[in-house]
């Protein structure tokens, strides 16, 4: 019987071995080492004249992850709130854009917010900046979204608002409704109630929310060059730069992806520690 | 039974997405391939050699749209030789996949600057030339070049000019400098090329300096214009591909590309102009060469012979808009156009597309710059990131 | 003495067209221990629910203290409930369990709002933890304690909070029997000793028995009988509430004169009266009542037909004239023997006939029915058919 489980389990043990370790090794390999051969920490040595980008990077994507978080929990906790029926047709709703590649829905979002694009000629034909000119003696002819950092937060939130949303509503969706009319019972109002045990339950599908969106924002670069004009360099960017840039430093390009890397792990676990202390009293 | 059949089933869709997913992120960022005959033709694991299964085939790298595709279906059926074509989207991408290894190209094309570095780094053969009778058709300016002093390594593919390209109707007159990309005229307006050789090229060229320079002051100078540029808010952002959708949409007023490239915007937004600035600016050839380690050389070199023909250079000139090295090409191509399309070709356009040797005259080409002054050029390009 | 405290007038329940309560007439009176029993589907659960708030009358009335609160929502009332599955919070300890209700601000009488101090809230949930014996547990967590102590915590979270009136929603049904049983002495003397109305809901009558000072039996959304245990069980008003309660054996009669009734054809001394002359009626007689006695002196003679031995006594199946009948003794009489039977006067209970008439009493269920059940000719409607007719 124990044989038959891990012959069923080989596919994926190869899987996970080819796609996920190798990779990660070849990378701390290359990390420690430069283009003459030897284990260094040279390539360490400079992360310092990149903290910026590192800043950059994990606060756009804290951004990205609170905006996230401030849409998608309402959202959810709607969705748990109605019917079977308005369940269906918002599942579907919020899943049908993924069904588009994220790179088409990124150059969707391109033509919609350029100078001359979608937004701003339908705001020109509808004479908001006559209006807005009209107002403030200014000359505006167009607002200038694409290429801001702002858009691309906005890029970030449209593409990875449903994994926050989906990860909270099933957790919510589970909740014994005992419960809520037990501390309804006990003299606690809607606020309350939501307040003191939907809220403190619905933590675990929180946490997932927030993994399934920081990470993949942390390491953007698509959206960022796409939306935000490449004005201002990501990490993404900047691991990039070493491959493709003028100078090929793998080297250099795998220490700063390591170093990535084991600052969101740390964040992760620093997340879900918060999240086991939870379970336990909340004086919220 | 119905297990196993449940398990195949699964691994078959598995491997379908797992391949079809490699194919949609190949489109976005890698090398992608073009299948013309009904052959796998990935980028990885074309190792069949043509003695090997008697079929014949040749694997070519070039760059996206940069080929008229009827050539390669005519080459395919004069010679029997399968092309499996494959393209990358830089020069510097094309470098980072031959150093990792793991492709099996016969034919690239890249850049004067990049040949110079392969050559240098001892990945290209030397080709026979008795083999390319065509080779005598290229003229004799695009021959003996800093990349290949001895032309014992290339045949050029195409040249062209980088250029300031604008919408005339953003600007209040026709822009012939530097100037416009460091000033504050149309601030917020201009889209810098985003690479750190073309940008720092174009002040280089501004402030008077050789673009190949190894001087690390002028290199410095040269950021810093840059950069304080950006500080100020001259550039509303940076790109390459994302220029084609900005300037023919009409989005921004001034960008920085390639000749070839802007008549095909122009194509689609007449209200586009080019200028090559009266600094100077740059000049390039891509050449074709053949890998130190190609396994169908001799395929290789019927392809090269084949691109370099005047029929080919005639197509793809029409078709990729970018001028063709080949001396007969160059003077048949106004005739060509009026016969295909009933019209007489515009002259300015076609001066774009091959430039005068007036506007050649102060033109550079760029050369493979040591690696101390790389790093240097990409700390630079970094540091105007952060 | 007692106060009436809540009034239910006329409350109908309909959900979807289909009606769970039709026309509930019933009123609490303070302190008193209530229960609601009846089968699954009769509407107990669903009066409950009405009084605690999570359910709105279709039509009708409640009433709490005078107070019309059919529209108050449930944390308005004064009313705290222990659930089934006690709905205890997993995110919270016992301690913050117990003190949630406290932890939530109150309005005393006068309209003022105010909270309790941390000092109080800790001396209230000692103070319960003691109550329900669970000292010393507070800072365990809700998946490490035993259905039982699950079972006391939500006692405690109820009552801490000093409501007028405890709801329980069959508080006891997954606990085992000895610890049940153990459950239902704490619970009523919890409720003496606290001075609080405790209305609860139940399907086993014998828990209802033990706990309640009054017993409603509900079937089908209607009240069938209120009364003290005795009442209920001594005096069931029809077929069902006398089936329900305890084993019945129910019998066709005619009510002769007062204090006369007629089955089988024989004439028995019995209690009851005001019924008219020769009215048809139900006859209740426990199986306990029954005195088995050598055939010929019997009022009844009949043949055992099964014996069950159960402890305290032996169930044994008779057949008189072809209706079977139970009866407790601990006599052992061999299967296929005659016997006689006879009844004291206030063994027999006479009822009024009602649509229960005819469901209840027989005992062929324990062994013509499985035979009917295993033969696949016999048209169930038919079958009842044949039982009226054997009478």
């Amino acid at each position: 019987m124990k044989n038959k489980i891990s012959w069923l389990a080989a596919p994926y043990v190869i899987w996970m071995a080819l796609i996920v370790v190798a990779p990660i090794i070849m990378v701390v390999i290359y990390a420690f080492t430069t283009a003459q051969g030897g284990i260094t920490l040279d390539n360490f040595a400079r992360m310092g004249t990149y903290t910026v980008i590192f800043t950059r990077s994990f606060q756009l994507a804290l951004v990205a992850t609170i905006i996230c978080l401030l849409l998608g929990y309402p959202l959810a906790y709607v969705m748990a709130k109605e019917g079977p029926g308005f369940q269906r047709i918002a599942m579907v709703l919020i899943m049908l854009p993924m069904w588009v590649n994220f790179l088409l829905r990124t150059y969707a979002w391109m033509a919609i917010l350029e100078n001359n694009g979608i937004l701003n000629n339908f705001f020109e034909a509808i004479g908001l900046f006559d209006l807005i000119n009209g107002i403030f003696g200014t000359d505006l002819t167009y607002f200038r979204m694409i290429r801001t950092q702002g858009a691309v937060v906005l890029g970030m939130v449209y593409n990875y608002l449903p994994f926050m949303v989906l990860p909270i509503y099933s957790v919510i969706i589970k909740l014994d409704h005992s419960l809520l009319e037990a501390a309804r019972d006990l003299g606690a109002n809607s606020a309350l109630v939501f307040r003191k045990v939907i809220f403190p339950l619905s933590l675990p599908g929180v946490l997932s929310g927030v993994t399934m969106v920081f990470v993949p924002s942390v390491s953007t670069f698509a959206i960022s060059r796409m939306l935000g004009g490449n004005n201002q360099m990501l990490l993404g960017n900047l691991i990039e730069q070493q491959f493709l840039g003028g100078a090929y430093n793998p080297y250099l390009g795998s220490a700063i992806a390591l170093v990535m890397m084991v600052i969101v792990i740390v964040c992760m676990v620093v997340m879900n520690h918060f999240g086991e202390g939870e379970e336990q009293a909340v004086m919220l | 039974m119905k297990k196993i059949t449940a398990l195949t089933l699964a691994c078959s869709l598995a491997l379908g997405l797992f391949l079809s997913g490699c194919a949609m992120e190949e489109s976005a960022s890698g090398s992608s391939s073009y299948n013309f005959t009904a052959g796998s033709g990935s980028t990885a694991g074309n190792n069949s050699s043509s003695t090997e299964s008697g079929k014949r085939e040749v694997n070519v790298c070039s760059w996206g749209e940069y080929i008229d595709e009827s050539l390669i279906y005519k080459f395919e059926e004069e010679t029997g030789i399968k092309v499996n074509y494959n393209t990358a989207p830089s020069n510097e991408e094309l470098y980072s996949l031959l150093q990792s290894g793991g492709v099996n190209y016969d034919v690239i094309v890249p850049s004067d600057y990049m040949i110079a570095r392969l050559i240098s780094e001892d990945m290209l053969q030397p080709l026979d030339y008795s083999k390319i009778p065509n080779y005598e058709k290229i003229d004799e300016q695009y021959k003996g070049l800093s990349f290949d002093p001895n032309n014992e390594y290339t045949v050029p593919y195409t040249w062209g000019t980088l250029g300031i390209i604008y919408n005339t109707t953003m600007v209040n007159e026709p822009i012939t400098s530097w100037e416009v990309m460091f000033s504050d005229e149309y601030a917020g307006n201009i889209l810098l090329i985003d690479n750190s050789r073309d940008a720092f090229g174009m002040a280089l060229y501004y402030l008077g300096y050789d673009v190949n320079t190894t001087d690390e002051a002028q290199i410095r100078e040269a950021a810093q214009l840059v950069a304080d540029a950006k500080a100020r808010g001259v550039y509303d952002g940076q790109g390459m591909d994302e220029v084609f959708q900005i300037m023919e949409g009409g989005n921004l007023a001034i960008a920085t590309y390639y000749a070839g490239d802007f008549l095909s915007m122009h194509e689609n937004n007449p209200d586009l102009a080019f200028c090559v600035p009266e600094e100077g600016s740059n000049w390039f050839v891509d050449a074709m060469c053949i890998l130190k380690n190609a396994k169908n050389v001799d395929e290789a070199h019927e392809w090269i012979n084949f691109i370099a023909s005047t029929d080919s250079n005639l197509a793809n000139m029409d078709y990729i808009w970018y001028a063709s090295p080949n001396a007969e090409a160059l003077e048949k191509y106004p005739a060509y156009y009026e016969e295909t399309y009933g019209e007489p070709l515009d002259q300015e356009l076609y001066e774009i597309m091959a430039a005068p040797k007036d506007v050649l005259a102060r033109c550079s080409m760029y050369e493979n710059l040591p690696a101390e002054t790389l790093a240097l050029y990409n700390d630079l390009w970094i540091e105007l990131g952060i | 003495m007692s106060k009436e405290l809540i009034r239910l007038s006329n409350c109908t329940m309909a959900f979807d067209g289909e009606v769970v309560l039709d026309g509930i007439n019933l009123y609490i009176n303070d302190k008193e221990f209530l229960t609601l029993l009846g089968p699954s589907g009769c509407g107990k659960t669903t009066t409950l629910r009405i009084i605690g708030g999570f359910q709105t009358p279709t039509s009708g009335d409640v009433f709490f203290d005078g107070v019309r609160i059919n529209s108050v929502p449930p944390h308005k009332r004064a009313v705290n409930t222990v659930f089934q599955k006690y709905a205890l919070f997993p995110h919270l300890n016992v301690y913050e369990n117990i003190a949630f209700g406290l932890r939530l601000a109150k309005t005393d009488k006068d309209g003022k709002r105010y909270k309790l101090s941390e000092k109080e809230i800790d001396q209230r949930v000692m103070e319960m933890l003691e109550v329900v014996n669970l000292r010393g547990f507070e800072k365990r967590h809700i998946s490490q304690l035993s259905g039982g102590q699950q079972q006391r915590v939500a006692i405690a979270r109820a009552l801490v909070n000093r409501p007028k009136v405890l709801l329980l929603d069959e508080p006891l049904g997954a606990l085992d029997l000895k610890l049940r049983k153990d459950m239902q002495n704490e619970l009523k003397r919890i409720q003496q000793a606290m001075e609080i109305t405790f209305i609860y809901v139940t399907h086993d009558q014998e828990e209802a028995l033990a706990m309640s000072d009054t017993v409603v039996v509900m079937d089908a959304g209607k009240i069938q009988q209120i009364g003290t245990p005795e009442d209920i069980y001594n005096e069931p008003k029809n077929a069902f509430v006398a089936d329900f309660i305890g084993e019945s054996n129910i019998l066709d009669g005619i009510m002769r004169e007062d204090g006369v009734v007629e089955i089988f054809n024989r004439k028995f001394k019995c209690l009851d009266s005001g019924f008219e002359k020769d009215e048809p009626v139900d006859v209740v007689i426990r199986p306990e009542d029954v005195d088995i006695v050598p055939e010929n002196e019997g009022q009844l003679k009949g043949t055992v037909t099964s014996v069950t031995f159960k402890g305290v006594h032996y169930d044994t199946i008779v057949d008189f004239y072809g209706f079977k009948w139970l009866i407790q003794t601990t006599d052992f009489c061999p299967v296929d023997s005659r016997i006689g039977i006879k009844i004291d006067p206030d063994g027999i209970h006479v009822m009024k006939k009602s649509h229960y008439s005819g469901m209840f009493g027989d005992y062929s269920s324990y062994s013509e029915e499985y035979e009917e059940i295993s033969d696949a000719s016999i048209d169930p409607e038919e079958e009842e058919q044949e039982d009226e007719n054997e009478e």
